[in-house]
C-alpha cells in the first residue's frame, strides 16, 4: 500500500488542479482517523465524473459510498463534511480558503520553495501557543514574515523571495526596506498560512476529542462529556466486537470429523476422498461481574457495564450483579431493556441501602449464599470496586470460596496504587486471592482489560 | 440502464421502492462503475428488497446467494460431479479398455489415460453454483449475496476474485471470465466485520431508518387502503417510538406490518386504546412495550 500518495497525487492534479480540492478532504479523513488506501480515492475520483457536484445531497453520498467503508465512521465524515464543504455564520469553510487561493503559491514559488515555505509554517505554528492564533491574519503572516524569514533558517527561502520581489516590486519600496513585501506576495503567504493552520485543526481535533475522553480520568468527567461518552462507548464497543469476533472466526478448525466423513464420502463408496474437520467450540468467556455502584466508583461501574452489554454477544453468558452494602442481581434488567435504560434503573432502585457505604465483606458473602450457582470452573470474576470497605469485615472467607468455584477471578480498582491500602481500602486484604488487581483509571484500560479476557489461554 | 440518480429513483419507484438520494446515488454509481455494493444496515429497512428490485428494473436475472455459518466454495461456487464423473467410467468402461487395449506397457496405458483426462473435468460434470452461474450466465444478471456476515472468513476469500475481476478460477478448467460482468450486492446485519480486502472492492452503503416523508410514501405505495390521515398518524407515531431507548426499533416491515393490521380492523384514527392494543406488531420485547404504553401520551394525542 502506498503510505504517501504524492506520486499519484501529482499526477492527476497536473490533469485537473481543482481536484486537489478532493485530495485534501482525503487527508482531513486521515487525519481524523479514518483508515483510507489508495484504492478508495481512485475510485472517488472515478466516481466524481459521474455525477454533479452541484448537488450536494449526491456529492456527499458520492464521497461518502466510495471512501467511508466501516459505518462507525460515518459521523465523523459528516463532521468533516461538514466543516470542509459547507459555510457557517459568516466563516469560510476550508473549501472556500482553498478556491480562493487555489495553488496561487504554484505560479510564485517553484515546487521546492513551497515545500520549504510550508514546513516554515509549521514550525512556526508549533512554536507559538494555541491563545496566539486567535489574532487577525494579517498580523500573523507580519510575525510570520519577520520571524521566520529573517532568521537564519530562512535564508534559502528569504533569498528567493528577495529575488521573487524585484518581480512584483510595489512602487516605492526601496532595496534595503527587505521585510516590506509586495501586497501580492504577501497575500499568497497568508493565503497558504490560513491553509495550514485549518488544515491541522479540523480532521485532527475530532480525533483528539477521542483520544481525550478516552484517556481521561472517568470520576473527572463532566456532565456532558459523560452523554459524549456514550455515545463514543458505544461507537468504540461495537469497533471492538467486531475485532474480536474476526480474532475468534480465524481459529474455528478443530478435531477429525468422524461422522461428517463417512457420511459426505458416501457416494464416493464411503472410500474418504474428503476429510472434514469439526469447528473447534469457540470459547467464550462466561462472565461473572461485581460493581460497587456507591457514588465514589459509581462512573466506572456504569461505563464497565455499558461496555460489557455492547460485547454481550461475545460472551457465552453474563451475569452482573451490583452492590453497595447490599448485593443485588441486575442481570434480568439488561436482558429486558436497552443497557442505557436499565443502568438508569439500577440507579434509581433502592435495594441497594444508600448512605451506609460499600460493605464488600456482606455483599460478597451474599453471592456465596444466594447465587453461587452462578459460579462454575469456566467463570471469569470481575470485581470493579476501590476496596473501601469502611473498616467493616472483608468476608475473606466467601471471596476465597468465589475463587475457588471459578476460573479466575481479576478487581478492577479506579484508585491509583500507591492509594490500595490508603485509609480504609483494605485492598492488599484481596490481592493475594486475585489472579490480578489491576488499576482502571480511564476508559482506554477498561476496554483493553476486556481485550485480554479474549486472548489468554485457558 | 438508469440514465441518472433521478432516473434511478423514479425507475425503482415503478417497481414499487422508494429510496432515498443516498441509496439512489450509490446504485447509480456502482452501475457505472462496474462495482459491487455492501449494504449494511438494522434488519428490516429493504436491503434485499433493493437487490431484487434493481433485477425486476433492469429485467437482470435475480441469483440469490443466503450466507451461512458453513458455507464453501462448493456450494456458492461451483463442485465437481463426482457421481456422474464415475458412473461415466462406469459405463464407458469397454470403450475405455478398448482404447487402452493396443497399449503394451503400463506406462503407456497410463499416458494414454491421461491424454483423455480433459473429457472427465470437462464444464460437463461440472455444477455451477450461484457465482459461478452469473459469471456464466447469458443475460446480465444480479448476485445478491445476502447476510454475507453470516458466513465464515475465510469464504470472503473466495469471493475476492469475482468481485474484483469478475471471474472464476477452476484449477482442472481454467479462468473463467465473465461474458455479461454481473451487479454483484451484498448485505450485512453487521454481525462481524468484513475483511479490509473486501471493503476495499466494493461501494459502501448504510441504509438507515427513511425518514418521515419517505416512510409516508413507502406506506402509501404499499397499503394504499390506509387512508393518507392514518398513515400521518402511524408514522408519526413509529418515530416517535424510536426515539425511545429501545432494545429492538420497529423497522419499517414493521410499520407495515401495523398500518394492514390497523387498516383491517377499520380504524380511521389511531387512538391510545387501539395502539395499546396492537403495540405488539412493532415491538418484540415485552418490556419495550412496558415502556412505550407508560409514555404513550406524549405519542399519541388521542
Amino acid at each position: 500500500m502506498f503510505h504517501n500518495n504524492n506520486i499519484i497525487k501529482n499526477i492527476i492534479i497536473e490533469e485537473d488542479k481543482a481536484k486537489g480540492v478532493f485530495f485534501e478532504f482525503a487527508e482531513v479523513l486521515k487525519k481524523a482517523g479514518v483508515d483510507l488506501s489508495i484504492v478508495e480515492i481512485m475510485d472517488m475520483m472515478n466516481a466524481i465524473s459521474h455525477i454533479s457536484i452541484l448537488e450536494k445531497e449526491v456529492f456527499k453520498q458520492t464521497l461518502a459510498t466510495t471512501l467511508i467503508k466501516d459505518y462507525t465512521d460515518i459521523p465523523v465524515f459528516n463532521q468533516c463534511f461538514e466543516q470542509f464543504f459547507e459555510r457557517k455564520k459568516g466563516n469560510d469553510s476550508l473549501l472556500d480558503i482553498y478556491t480562493l487561493h487555489a495553488h496561487s503559491e504554484d505560479f510564485i514559488f517553484t515546487p521546492e520553495e513551497t515545500s520549504l515555505l510550508n514546513s516554515l509554517i509549521d514550525n512556526f505554528l508549533e512554536s507559538h501557543p494555541q491563545s496566539f492564533f486567535k489574532k487577525s491574519n494579517e498580523y500573523l503572516t507580519k510575525i510570520f514574515i519577520d520571524e521566520e524569514l529573517s532568521s537564519e533558517s530562512g535564508g534559502a527561502v528569504g533569498l528567493s523571495l528577495f529575488n521573487k520581489r524585484s518581480q512584483f516590486a510595489s512602487a516605492g519600496a526601496n532595496d534595503s526596506d527587505y521585510q516590506e513585501l509586495s501586497p501580492q506576495l504577501f497575500e499568497v503567504i497568508m493565503g497558504m498560512i490560513r491553509k495550514r493552520m485549518f488544515e491541522r485543526t479540523m480532521g485532527s481535533t475530532i480525533k483528539q476529542r477521542e483520544d481525550y475522553l478516552l484517556n481521561k480520568y472517568i470520576y473527572q468527567l463532566k456532565p456532558d462529556e459523560i452523554k459524549e461518552m456514550r455515545e463514543l462507548i458505544k461507537r468504540f464497543g461495537q469497533k471492538m466486537k467486531n475485532r474480536i469476533s474476526l480474532r475468534k472466526k480465524r481459529v474455528k478448525r478443530g478435531n477429525f470429523d468422524i461422522k461428517k466423513t463417512l457420511r459426505r464420502n458416501l457416494q464416493y463408496g464411503g472410500v474418504p476422498f474428503k476429510i472434514f474437520h469439526r469447528d473447534r467450540k469457540i470459547d467464550r468467556p462466561q462472565l461473572v461481574v461485581l460493581c460497587d455502584i456507591s457514588s465514589s466508583v459509581n462512573q466506572y461501574s456504569r461505563f464497565m457495564l455499558l461496555l460489557t452489554y455492547t460485547l454481550q454477544s461475545l460472551f457465552a453468558k453474563v451475569r452482573s450483579f451490583a452492590f453497595i452494602s447490599n448485593l443485588v442481581e441486575i442481570t434480568d434488567l439488561f436482558r429486558e431493556m436497552d443497557p442505557e435504560r436499565a443502568l438508569n434503573s439500577i440507579f434509581s432502585d433502592t435495594n441497594f441501602t444508600y448512605g451506609w457505604g460499600s460493605n464488600y465483606g456482606n455483599s460478597f458473602n451474599q453471592f456465596i449464599q444466594n447465587y453461587s450457582d452462578a459460579l462454575t470452573s469456566k467463570t471469569t470474576v470481575l470485581v470493579l470496586g476501590d476496596a473501601r470497605n469502611n473498616n467493616q469485615d472483608p468476608g475473606l472467607d466467601s471471596f476465597i470460596k468465589m475463587k475457588e468455584r471459578s476460573r479466575n477471578i481479576y478487581w478492577l480498582n479506579p484508585d491509583k496504587q500507591h492509594l490500595w491500602n490508603w485509609s480504609d481500602s483494605i485492598a492488599n486484604v484481596y490481592i493475594p486471592y486475585c489472579s490480578e488487581m489491576r488499576e482502571v483509571q480511564n476508559f482506554l484500560d477498561l476496554s483493553h482489560f476486556i481485550d485480554t479476557l479474549f486472548i489468554q489461554k485457558r | 440502464m438508469f440514465t441518472s440518480v433521478e432516473n434511478t429513483i423514479h425507475e425503482l419507484e415503478k417497481q414499487k421502492y422508494i429510496c432515498s438520494k443516498d441509496i439512489a446515488t450509490t446504485v447509480y454509481l456502482a452501475l457505472k462503475m462496474e462495482k459491487p455494493v455492501l449494504v449494511e444496515g438494522p434488519a428490516g429497512v429493504g436491503k434485499t428488497d433493493l437487490g431484487k428490485c434493481i433485477a425486476k428494473s433492469l429485467g437482470f436475472e435475480l441469483i440469490r446467494l443466503q450466507c451461512y455459518e458453513g458455507l464453501d466454495e462448493a456450494k456458492a461456487l461451483y463442485e465437481w460431479e463426482y457421481a456422474k464423473q464415475l458412473l461415466y467410467t462406469q459405463i464407458l468402461k469397454d470403450k475405455l479398455s478398448r482404447i487402452l487395449e493396443d497399449q503394451a506397457t503400463l506406462k503407456d496405458a497410463v499416458n494414454k489415460l491421461t491424454s483423455e483426462e480433459d473429457v472427465f473435468f470437462s464444464e460437463k460434470f461440472l455444477v455451477a453454483r450461484p457465482i459461478l452461474k452469473a459469471i456464466t450466465n447469458d443475460i446480465t444478471s444480479l448476485l445478491l449475496i445476502d447476510e454475507i456476515d453470516k458466513s465464515d472468513s475465510e469464504f470472503e476469500a473466495f469471493l475476492l476474485e469475482v468481485l474484483s475481476d469478475y471471474q472464476v478460477t477452476i484449477p482442472e478448467i481454467g479462468t473463467i471470465v465473465a461474458k455479461n460482468k454481473p451487479f454483484v450486492l451484498l448485505t450485512s446485519n453487521n454481525a462481524r466485520e468484513m475483511s479490509d480486502a473486501l471493503k476495499r472492492r466494493c461501494l459502501h452503503l448504510y441504509i438507515d431508518y427513511p425518514t418521515k416523508e419517505l416512510e409516508e410514501r413507502i406506506i402509501q405505495l404499499k397499503v394504499p387502503e390506509c387512508g393518507n390521515y392514518l398513515i400521518k398518524e402511524i408514522i408519526n407515531a413509529i418515530h416517535e417510538i424510536r426515539k425511545f431507548p429501545l432494545k429492538k426499533d420497529p423497522s419499517i416491515s414493521e410499520t407495515l406490518d401495523w398500518a394492514k393490521a390497523l387498516t383491517l380492523m377499520g380504524c380511521e384514527v389511531l387512538n391510545r386504546d387501539i395502539a395499546i392494543d396492537t403495540l405488539n406488531f412493532i415491538l418484540k420485547y415485552e418490556k419495550d412495550i412496558e415502556l412505550v404504553k407508560k409514555n404513550l401520551h406524549s405519542i399519541i394525542v388521542h
